[in-house]
């Protein structure tokens, strides 16, 4: 780097302007897609594991009334407060799982509270009891096939339907969910006017492609986890500079960047990894919309120090201490899926393994073109937007994840993430032109 | 370096300032398709077909025809589907957004296009009677632009046609269109209807109402009022035989129905043990949802369905308030609910608590038919 790029012509600054905007606008300019579900109908989702079942009731407020009565329609938030006892019988009443009608799998219920859920595009919100339970075989009897005899609510509102989806099986990675058109098992009156249990009939896997799915949904986990993905990229951003005075200067060679890249990422690793252990077996759970937040914090932060250092040469200090925030996120997917025993240790190495497979993929994606376009002051301009960008999507998120409720461009991050590829190939695309265009130049302006 | 950071704060002010405009832009869209409406005082259908020398499926054929004639190739492949199960399936109560329909959204027509698809729902619904048929089918409209006025995502631009098979007067096609609280899948067979199930129809609110300056009366009020009659005629002693127990929030046979099993055990009363004058009353009940359907074109089944009257049955749920001979103090709250399940016939009434006006019930119906839903598929 020397005199020659050290300013930039009027035109090769309005050239880069033009391009980086459409390429950061291309990212915003995408279409939403948000699926939920509606009342009036129950669904329950089944978390299916070798040894037991959870299942998550979700029962509309409005239809349990009918069923129930006591006015739970009222002051649903202290519901559980007024009522939790007797809504706990009555789940127990009308909950039972068997593989022989003689030998009834023990019916726990480990957690109950009402939630508000937002109707999708139109209505008011409405608010559902929510109810967990596991289903446990008393006679080690296998999980893959049973009856679920469940009839809360239909046994009074005759034209009620409970929905049922297999949310997660360990053994097959199925992973079924409640869409308009998907198809799911449904418990409702019959021809006959009565209400039969229902079977459900889940393939057979083993561990092997038990241990896959979860190294597979840990890679899912960070392909479609828009803010962990952000988090790294921006902190990476200026991985391959050298801090001068409290701003970014030049290039710091291919051996100082690698270095650096290294602790970062290794830091970041063993940061989530420790809190995922905790998380995943219980040990420390702590409530999901913090961590949510400190996540979003965490890419404010490093977007901060992407636009100027303030924390130079302590970054893996930094990811380090973030990956323990983002390993107690990603523990939460393993929590909630009722694992035990040895199949729990297997699910979290494996969950783990695809997480790093999948950050390493990206990073082999992404840092080539970062290398090639920071030894141009060009740079300057990518880091600078990207940096400016994470700052605007972060305060987004914070503001999402501090009140509930989504907003226009926290709305939006998920698809434009979605379309990952086309921004790498972008990047790709600006950083060897640029490299091309610099290296012209060179030669033209040195013969 | 200050140069350049200014640049790139000014390429993210940039960007972000049109990211805000595109999704302003979007909501205007939208919100401009949703108040889209069409007058509902003539059956609009100033011929420039050419249709109106046919009658019955004939001239249902043409103007179907004449509709795909006013299309682009884009839009007549979301129009012309096959006749499959699954397509057929394909009807909902709920709002589109909940459940996508099959077929082109009246939104996205120009007005003559738009004119030429309500031709086809003219011809295939008719004008015989008052309030029912293509009037019933635009003042359910009109409420859902009154639905619109208080909340986003209701509007008249919300409904949808389609054809399923080749419309013809030699082969089998059905014709399917609706939206939220209307959907009607109509089949024909060589030139004649053989199922005009499942037909729904609702409404919300359950009262008259005016929406861009006309006013309108209950799109229901026969249905209702017929329903009302039907109960209001039986003796307590009847009542009681036709009293179920249990709750209905919505009607049985209304979807996800597309994975329900009608009950083949009848419930209530039986058409044999009721007095002449209710017996009356239950084939006067049936009548406003028959008469949706072109009468010509519908007498076939008409005729059949009072053929079984003998073997039909009416039950009913709720209705806690009701006095024995008072027909109005019938069907008046939620979950009040009316049934009429014949050999063929199942018509369901039901009050529902209103969902955008919440101090309210609004009606949910649904007619089907044990052998001929989605026939032969």
């Amino acid at each position: 780097m020397n005199a020659n790029s050290l300013h930039f012509s009027r035109r090769t600054m309005i050239r880069r302007l033009i391009l980086t905007t459409i390429f950061f606008a291309g990212m915003f300019l995408l279409p939403v897609h948000i699926f939920a579900h509606q009342a009036p109908y129950t669904a329950v989702f089944l978390d299916v594991t070798p040894d037991r079942v959870g299942a998550e009731f979700q029962i509309p407020l409005t239809e349990l009334e009918y069923a129930y009565g006591h006015h739970v329609t009222q002051d649903p938030a202290t519901l559980i407060q007024r009522l939790g006892p007797e809504l706990r019988s009555y789940m127990l009443l009308h909950t039972h799982a068997y593989k022989d009608q003689a030998f009834p799998w023990k019916v726990e219920i480990t957690n109950i509270h009402t939630e508000q859920e937002q109707q999708i595009a139109s209505g008011p919100p409405f608010w559902e009891l929510r109810v967990n339970v596991l289903l446990i075989p008393q006679r080690s009897e296998d999980t893959r096939q049973f009856m679920l005899a469940y009839d809360g609510v239909v046994h009074q509102v005759i034209n009620h339907v409970i929905f049922v989806v297999v949310r997660n099986d360990w053994e097959t990675g199925r992973s079924d969910s409640l869409t308009s058109r998907s198809d799911p098992m449904t418990i409702r009156i019959g021809s006959d006017n009565t209400v039969h249990p229902l079977e459900v009939n889940i393939k057979r896997g083993n561990l092997w492609t038990g241990f896959k799915n979860m190294a597979s949904l840990g890679m899912e986990h960070i392909r479609t986890g828009t803010d962990h993905l952000l988090f790294l990229l921006v902190l990476l951003l200026p991985s391959t500079l050298v801090a001068r005075s409290k701003k970014w200067a030049e290039y710091g060679g291919i051996k100082y960047s690698l270095k650096r890249l290294l602790k970062i990422v290794t830091a970041f690793t063993l940061g989530h990894s420790l809190t995922l252990l905790l998380g995943a077996t219980g040990l420390f759970v702590p409530p999901s919309q913090i961590i949510e937040v400190l996540i979003a914090v965490s890419i404010l932060v490093s977007a901060i120090h992407a636009l100027t250092p303030i924390f130079p040469g302590k970054e893996y200090y930094v990811s380090g201490g973030f990956g323990l925030i983002h390993g107690m996120a990603f523990a939460s997917v393993l929590f909630n899926m009722q694992l035990h025993g040895e199949i729990l240790v297997l699910s979290i190495l494996a969950f783990n393994i695809g997480i790093e497979l999948m950050q390493l993929l990206i990073i082999a994606l992404i840092v080539p073109w970062l290398f090639l376009l920071s030894r141009s002051k060009g740079y300057t301009l990518i880091r600078v937007s990207g940096g400016i960008l994470a700052v605007f999507a972060s305060l987004a998120w914070i503001v999402e994840r501090v009140s509930g409720t989504p907003n226009v461009m926290s709305a939006n991050l998920q698809a434009v993430f979605d379309k990952g590829i086309w921004i790498i190939t972008g990047l790709a695309v600006f950083a060897i032109v640029n490299f091309c265009y610099y290296t012209l130049r060179r030669k033209w302006v040195l013969t | 370096m200050k140069r350049k950071i200014i640049g790139g704060s000014a390429i993210s002010f940039l960007v972000i300032t049109l990211f805000f405009v595109a999704c302003k832009k979007d909501e205007k869209t939208s919100s401009s398709s949703t108040s889209s409406t069409t007058s509902t005082s003539s059956s609009g259908t100033s011929d420039t077909s050419g249709c109106s020398v046919y009658s019955g499926s004939s001239k249902l054929v043409c103007l179907a025809n004449n509709f795909l004639n006013t299309l682009s190739s884009t839009q007549k492949s979301s129009v012309e589907l096959s006749l499959t199960l699954a397509n057929a399936k394909n009807w909902s109560n709920l709002p589109v957004s909940l459940a996508p329909r099959n077929g082109i959204e009246f939104s996205s027509l120009s007005s003559t296009q738009l004119a030429a698809a309500l031709a086809v729902v003219d011809a295939a619904t008719g004008t015989g009677y008052s309030m029912e048929g293509y009037q019933k089918f635009m003042t359910i409209r009109a409420a859902d632009d009154y639905l619109g006025s208080m909340q986003s995502g209701y509007g008249s631009g919300n409904y949808f046609l389609a054809f399923l098979g080749t419309p013809s007067t030699s082969g089998k096609w059905m014709l399917q269109y609706g939206g939220h609280h209307t959907a009607v899948n109509v089949m024909f067979d060589a030139g004649a209807v053989v199922s005009l199930t499942p037909l729904h129809e609702g409404v919300e609110p359950h009262t008259g109402f005016t929406i861009n300056g006309v006013t309108y009366t209950n799109p229901l009020t026969n249905d209702v009022t017929a329903m009302q009659n039907l109960l209001g005629s039986f003796t307590s002693t009847e009542l009681s035989t036709a009293k179920i127990s249990g709750t209905f929030s919505d009607c049985l046979m209304i979807p996800g129905s597309t994975t329900n099993t009608m009950p083949t055990v009848k419930q209530g009363i039986a058409y044999s043990a009721m007095s002449t004058t209710a017996q009356a009353k239950v084939w006067l009940a049936i009548l406003p949802w028959i008469n949706d359907l072109d009468s010509a074109q519908a007498a076939t089944i008409k005729a059949v369905y009072k053929s079984e009257l003998s073997g039909t049955y009416v039950c009913y749920a709720s209705n806690t308030s009701a006095v024995a001979g008072t027909a109005t103090s019938f069907l008046t709250a939620a979950t009040d609910y009316v049934r009429i399940d014949g050999p063929s016939v199942w018509i369901e009434f039901c009050c529902q608590n209103g969902i955008v006006i919440q101090n309210q019930i609004h009606y949910h119906t649904v007619m089907r038919d044990h052998s001929r839903d989605y026939l032969g598929l």
